[in-house]
């Protein structure tokens, strides 16, 4: 589905703002906007460009037309939408001169776009059903197989760690962020697996609810949007 | 990007009809040569600081112990609340004296606003930020000017004190110096991402604490070691000030990316499309003058550009200094970073490196 937005009079960050929401929308393959500066434009090819977008700009009288288009659905991902990325970055060099040096930069550093290999989804600071939650007010007994269960998820870190296996990337969201405290005992072993070359990333939203966002690595921290790249792309998904 | 629900608390959105706020709205340097370029140069005997080499302030000798440095600074709202605004739009104004290594005497306030638009009581407020700020730095408030005006300005005129011998320029870089800045990078970015509401309440508080702290604490923290060149980072960016002070020193630089502090999340805003226009000004003016390694992310250099306002002091000291000082910087709350060095080379120029 196709949709057009006109975006012409509007200042920084409303062309954004506007246009992230129209990309929430996945029964919209493909956008058309509007913009009066080239701020705007290189603003969005930004968007689009963490966004896995394809993202075409050309002057038009005096303003700017903006097309962006999702880069690969579920039949083709990978190889094919890449030549077309690449097409058209060609095809608007030859017909722009305002946005070349950007898109060609960004996109060879993308660093979520579809592979292979396993995942290792964290969504709970404990190995299994124990959760930290239910300790709260609770029994001994609650708090005991908390600190067992959230020992458990050390252990098999560290046996990870050792096993050899490289798994793509280990994600965490919800209370599994938790991982990331600098001063918790998982960041030893998670610093460990990084070293190794294994993505270690925490969802964004989740870190910010557990006041833990400013004590993460910028480039540590991803949102929903590459956390379902990666489930999506991935051979398998383990959830501890 | 995760949208905050709660908006800053702000009475009817003051930074809403505002095209570009803080140091953001600063004419570029590109076209600020273009209009100083024939304006005769103001030179005197007692003149120790004028326009050339982009100086933070005027200084004008009085006596041999004395002079006065002159300095004024304003710009629209950055934030909604009227109060934090006005403290940060005074604090951008003094730092400059403590860029030039002085100390704020008296200031006058330089006011525009729209009556007919917004109660009273948010003038009240702007002005109340701004007085407190002065406050703040030990100085008097001692009068202004207003004026009705369709957009909100705010800010003021500055005057110093300080012994000629004490002047600090951009102009006394040596080789081999270490790069010292005392303040986190990405304020345009993240002043943006507020505007848009995407700021968290955690990372509304750094930024808006970096925003109303003065440079008077880091400045005293640098005058334990000999300061061969010092100004403070505003609107033409990281690179733009580490460039001015480069050229006006006759020295190249080397600024090294894994030493920068950035704002929480402000990478992820600039490559999300959050830059402000002026960054991509100061893009176009300085560019040509910096040379990257070739794999560095759009959103790294994009916060090299990015306009910063009330930022922190920048310095130039000799190599044995820089440890020590940023010890004592700590030590005195400024989480100060050595992120590079002059060196000989084409004057004002930068290679950016990892590390």
């Amino acid at each position: 589905m196709k949709k057009s937005l006109d975006l012409r009079g509007l200042t920084c960050p409303e062309p954004v703002l506007r246009t992230k929401k129209l990309i929430d929308d996945p029964a919209l393959s493909c956008i058309e906007i509007l913009v009066d500066s080239e701020v705007n434009v290189q603003n969005l090819t930004r968007l689009a460009n963490s966004q896995k977008l394809t993202v075409v700009s050309s002057p038009e009288d005096i303003h700017y037309k903006v097309v962006l288009q999702r880069a690969a659905t579920e039949d083709n991902p990978g190889s094919h939408s890449h030549e077309t990325v690449e097409a058209r970055h060609k095809q608007a060099n030859t017909s722009t001169s305002t946005n070349t040096s950007t898109n060609a930069s960004n996109n060879s550093s993308t660093n979520t776009s579809t592979g292979s290999g396993t995942i290792i989804l964290i969504s709970r600071n404990s190995f299994g059903q124990a959760d930290s939650q239910k300790v709260e007010g609770d029994s001994d007994k609650a708090k005991r197989d908390y600190d067992f269960s959230s020992n458990l998820l050390n252990l098999f870190l560290q046996t990870l760690l050792q096993s050899g296996h490289e798994p793509r990337a280990i994600l965490m969201v919800n209370s599994g962020v938790k991982l990331m405290d600098p001063e918790g005992p998982y960041i030893k072993v998670l610093n460990e697996l990084k070293e190794k070359g294994i993505e270690v990333l925490a969802c964004g939203l989740c870190l910010d609810y557990y006041d833990l966002k400013s004590k993460v690595a910028v480039e540590q921290v991803t949102n929903m949007f590459a956390i379902c790249e990666y489930l999506f792309s991935a051979d398998r998904v383990i959830s501890p | 990007m995760t949208t905050n629900p709660e908006k800053p608390i702000g009475a009817n959105q003051l930074t809403n009809n505002v095209k570009a706020g803080g140091c953001s709205a600063k004419i570029s340097a590109f076209e600020l040569k273009q209009i100083l370029a024939g304006l005769p140069k103001t030179k005197h005997v007692n003149l120790l600081s004028g326009i050339d080499n982009f100086e933070d302030a005027a200084v004008y000798k009085l006596s041999d112990e004395l002079a006065i440095i002159e300095s004024v600074d304003f710009f629209p709202p950055v934030v909604d609340d009227p109060y934090l605004f006005g403290q940060i739009a005074a604090n951008n104004a003094l730092s400059d004296v403590y860029a030039m290594g002085g100390k704020p005497l008296i200031a006058q306030a330089i006011f525009a606003f729209p009556t007919c638009d917004y109660p009273l009581a948010i003038a009240a407020e702007i002005l109340r930020g701004g007085a407190d700020q002065v406050a703040k730095a030990g100085a008097l408030l001692t009068g202004g000017h207003s004026i009705q005006s369709s957009e909100t300005i705010y800010g003021l005129a500055v005057t110093g004190l300080i012994n000629p011998k004490d002047i600090l320029t951009n102009s006394g870089a040596r080789p081999n110096d270490r790069i010292i800045m005392t303040k986190a990078i990405g304020t345009g970015v993240s002043l943006l991402a507020l505007k848009a509401g995407l700021l968290s309440k955690a990372e509304q508080a750094h930024l808006f604490s970096a925003l109303t702290t003065l440079n008077d604490r880091a400045l005293e923290a640098a005058r334990t070691v000999d300061i061969h060149a010092c100004t403070d980072v505003t609107g033409f960016g990281l690179v733009g000030h580490i460039h001015e002070m480069a050229k006006a020193s006759k020295l190249a630089a080397r600024m090294l990316i894994s030493a920068l502090r950035f704002f929480p999340s402000a990478q992820e805003f600039a490559k999300q499309g959050l830059v402000p226009a002026s960054a991509y000004g100061n893009r176009k003016s300085f560019e040509a003058s910096v040379s990257y390694i070739k794999d560095l992310p759009l959103e790294v250099s994009d916060l090299l550009y990015d306009p910063q306002t009330a930022g922190g002091l920048l310095l130039a000291v000799d190599e044995k200094d820089s440890a020590n000082l940023i010890k004592t910087m700590g030590e005195a709350g400024i989480e100060a970073t050595d992120i590079g060095a002059f060196i000989e080379g084409i004057p004002g120029h930068i290679d950016v490196l990892i590390s």
